[in-house]
């Protein structure tokens, strides 16, 4: 077992010490707040010029309620009177950079909503809808009024409560979306990880080392050892990214809506973040996932001489992780169906179905634990079967074989 | 199976390559403390012979037992091997490489760094432990590579082609940490196409050819038994009479010309040729062969003529 230990270690520290490991340990993290704050960021800047409006109001009634609906929204409003000379006059102030812009409102904002602005650009979209709704939800409440109805929150569409009748758990839009971000992340390093067990393979191979090593080792301990050393670099990887998105949404993104209100979707962003048994239930998941396919990556990478034929020979393993994502939206879209609950169960698309039905919270907790003991006992047949290939081919020179060749390989080994 | 005073033992091992045959039926049995050499041309079996015997190839029949008992449970901690093929990880660091082949073949990290740090300075690389094996060049990394394969003072090293590709003064270097291991009781098993080398430090040959073993035994008895095989001559004149029915090989040896022998061969006859022909004979001498003469003698001139190509083309041809 010391064997073991020095290849995990080896394979460890190779690894963690490599440039890419760093570049995209930090990098994720890094990537993922430009992804978040950039546009966000310019948007909120572009905003900052110019929050002061005017509002003309010929109508004479929809004054109050917008100007208190736009102060609500971040904007410094100034009512003025209509004359003939105020068009020119508040141009001139725009021009000026005194004003953002001015909106006019008269008797057809009343009937259908219309108003005219005047900006000294485009308005951009976040402006353009917060006016337009302002302006509606005012000439709305104005024309309703005395009835006590809340025209913005009918204008944001309205809400659906739902409540489900049957037994079934109730799925939410939002655990809907955890699940889909988490079950498409897992497909990622499940993916990634297991690749780079087949990479070192190969290497081993390539650059001969292999035939010293196991001449000292048996070839399922190296196996082994690669596999615990990749999957130990996975799991640090993670835990690195996992506390990042911790701060991120438990600090970074709190902070930012205390120092700039107006970045209103941020709510929307901090909503998504994870809790902690999610993180558990992801990191199971990619234990088990990663066990499963690292294992069948390396006895492909024993069977092959050159990453070339690596690319050809893993396309049934590689199709068996992307078969699950073809069909997650379907199985998403009715999560608690037939067909979702066998596709979710099947080990080699378990970790990819079932977590997404799982975070989304469509799957009861006997199934989850019944795809675990599914996946265990796969990994012990996979990992039994692709020890006998990987034995055989690890030290095999020359062509790649054959598929009756490999199960002799597997019956002899 | 018990210690049998082998440190290696093949019988009747065989090894096939689809038709054609690497190894035939071969046997050799290799007593502990001694220092034996497996001599042959290219693409006679020797590398596939020894990757049998360290458990790289299955042989197709036949067996091998180390120290008298299995194999793979005796190979990882009581030899050492330096394959033909040199393998090394190269993006590690030259220390932590030789402490990782170590550290697989059972001793502490500690030990191997401080026996790592001991072999870089006797090796004259002591200033590169801290640096990667890539930008070693190849003879460092084959001296790195040799020593990862010491590490662990091994009770047994197979050593495959180890003087290929190293300069003349790192060849001498090496031969004397081999002759080292060799007055510490260690067995060494190597593999050579250089005749020369072997014949200086080689206790025990083994020659092979085309699969099969051609002389087996003591390198002075059978330097002993093949003394008529060869006669030195130097002489003035004609030279046609050099050629004839006894004649297996002529070729030229520093001022003289060896004549090799064919087996019973009456090197009188030559003589008697020699001196009708007009020739002024001044020396004919049954002279000790060397290792190379025998081997062109037992296994023939072609066979012999591969055994010395130069390492390049060992390095670049496919021994199988």
């Amino acid at each position: 077992m010391n064997m073991v230990w020095a290849v995990i270690r080896r394979e460890y520290i190779q690894r963690v010490r490599s440039k890419w490991f760093i570049f995209a340990t930090i990098g994720g993290p890094l990537f993922m707040i430009a992804v978040l704050f950039i546009p966000l960021y310019f948007q909120t800047r572009n905003e900052q010029a110019g929050r002061k409006i005017a509002v003309v109001d010929r109508t004479g009634v929809l004054a109050p309620r917008l100007t208190s609906a736009l102060s609500d929204g971040g904007y410094e409003v100034e009512t003025d009177a209509w004359s003939d000379t105020i068009v020119p006059h508040l141009t001139q102030a725009v021009t000026d950079k005194k004003l953002g812009g001015f909106l006019i409102l008269d008797d057809s904002t009343l009937v259908s909503g219309q108003a005219v602005y005047y900006g000294e650009s485009h308005p951009s979209t976040l402006r353009a809808l917060t006016l337009k709704q302002a302006v509606v939800a005012a000439a709305l409440e104005q024309q309703l009024s005395g009835r006590d109805v809340d025209a913005a929150a009918m204008l944001r569409g309205g809400t659906l409560q739902v409540h489900v009748l049957s037994a079934e758990s109730d799925v939410t839009e939002r655990e809907l979306a955890i699940g889909f971000v988490g079950a498409f992340f897992l497909y990622m390093v499940i993916l990634l990880y297991s690749v780079a067990v087949m990479r070192a393979t190969i290497e081993e191979k390539t650059s001969r080392v292999v035939e010293v090593v196991i001449s000292s080792m048996k070839p399922w301990h190296l196996m082994l050892g690669k596999i615990l050393g990749v999957g130990s670099v996975g799991l640090t990887q993670m835990a690195v990214w996992a506390v990042s998105a911790g701060l991120i949404f438990s600090a970074g993104i709190p902070a930012m809506m205390a120092a700039k209100p107006e970045m209103g979707s941020l709510a929307d962003i901090q909503s998504l973040a994870p809790g902690v048994g999610m993180l558990v239930l992801f990191l199971a998941f990619f234990l088990f996932g990663f066990f499963l396919f690292s294992s069948m990556y390396a006895a492909v990478g024993a069977m092959c001489s050159t990453d070339e034929e690596a690319q050809q020979a893993q396309l049934p393993v590689t199709l068996l992780i992307i078969v699950p994502m073809l069909f997650m939206s379907s199985v998403m879209n009715n999560p608690t169906s037939t067909m979702a609950v066998g596709m979710s169960l099947f080990p080699f698309f378990s970790p990819v179905l079932m977590f997404a039905r799982a975070a989304g919270g469509a799957a009861p907790f006997w199934q989850v634990g019944l795809s675990f003991v599914l996946m265990a006992l796969t990994i012990v047949a996979v990992a039994w079967v692709a020890g006998r290939i990987y034995k055989v081919g690890i030290l095999m020179a020359g062509k790649r074989p054959t598929l009756p060749e490999l199960i002799r390989w597997v019956r002899e080994a | 199976m018990s210690d049998d005073g082998f440190a290696v033992r093949l019988d009747g091992l065989t090894k096939r390559f689809g038709k054609h045959t690497a190894v035939s039926r071969f046997d050799l049995e290799v007593p502990k403390g001694v220092i034996y050499g497996l001599l042959g041309p290219n693409g006679s079996g020797k590398t596939t012979t020894i990757r049998m015997i360290m458990g790289i190839l299955h042989p197709d029949e036949g067996h091998v037992s180390l120290f008298g008992s299995d194999p793979d449970t005796t190979r990882r901690t009581k030899v050492g091997y330096l394959p033909e093929e040199r393998g090394v990880y190269k993006k590690m660091k030259v220390l932590e490489l030789i402490m990782f082949l170590g550290e697989i073949r059972g001793i502490g990290r500690g030990e191997a760094r401080k026996r790592g740090l001991v072999w870089l300075e006797r090796l004259g690389l002591p200033e590169w432990a801290d640096k990667k094996v890539e930008d070693l060049s190849k003879g460092m990394q084959q001296k790195v590579q040799f020593i990862s394969t010491v590490i662990h003072e091994p009770e047994l090293l197979i050593l495959d082609e180890p003087f290929s590709g190293l300069d003349p003064i790192n060849q001498d270097l090496l031969e004397e940490i081999v002759m080292e291991f060799h007055e510490k009781g260690t067995t060494i098993l190597f593999s050579t196409h250089l005749m020369d080398q072997a014949e200086r430090i080689c206790e025990r040959v083994c020659l092979i050819s085309k699969a099969h073993k051609v002389l087996d035994g003591d390198l002075r008895e059978i330097k002993t038994a093949e003394r008529k095989g060869v006669v030195a001559v130097e002489f003035d004149g004609p030279d046609g009479w050099l050629e004839g029915p006894e004649v297996a090989h002529v070729e030229t040896h520093n001022s003289a010309v060896h004549l090799l022998l064919k087996e019973g061969a009456d090197h009188q006859a030559i003589l008697r040729r020699g001196v009708e022909s007009g020739a002024v004979i001044r020396r004919f001498d049954l002279v000790e062969p060397r290792l190379h003469e025998i081997f062109v003698r037992h296994a023939g001139a072609a066979a012999a003529g591969d055994a010395g190509l130069p390492p390049e083309v060992v390095a670049a041809g496919g021994v199988r």
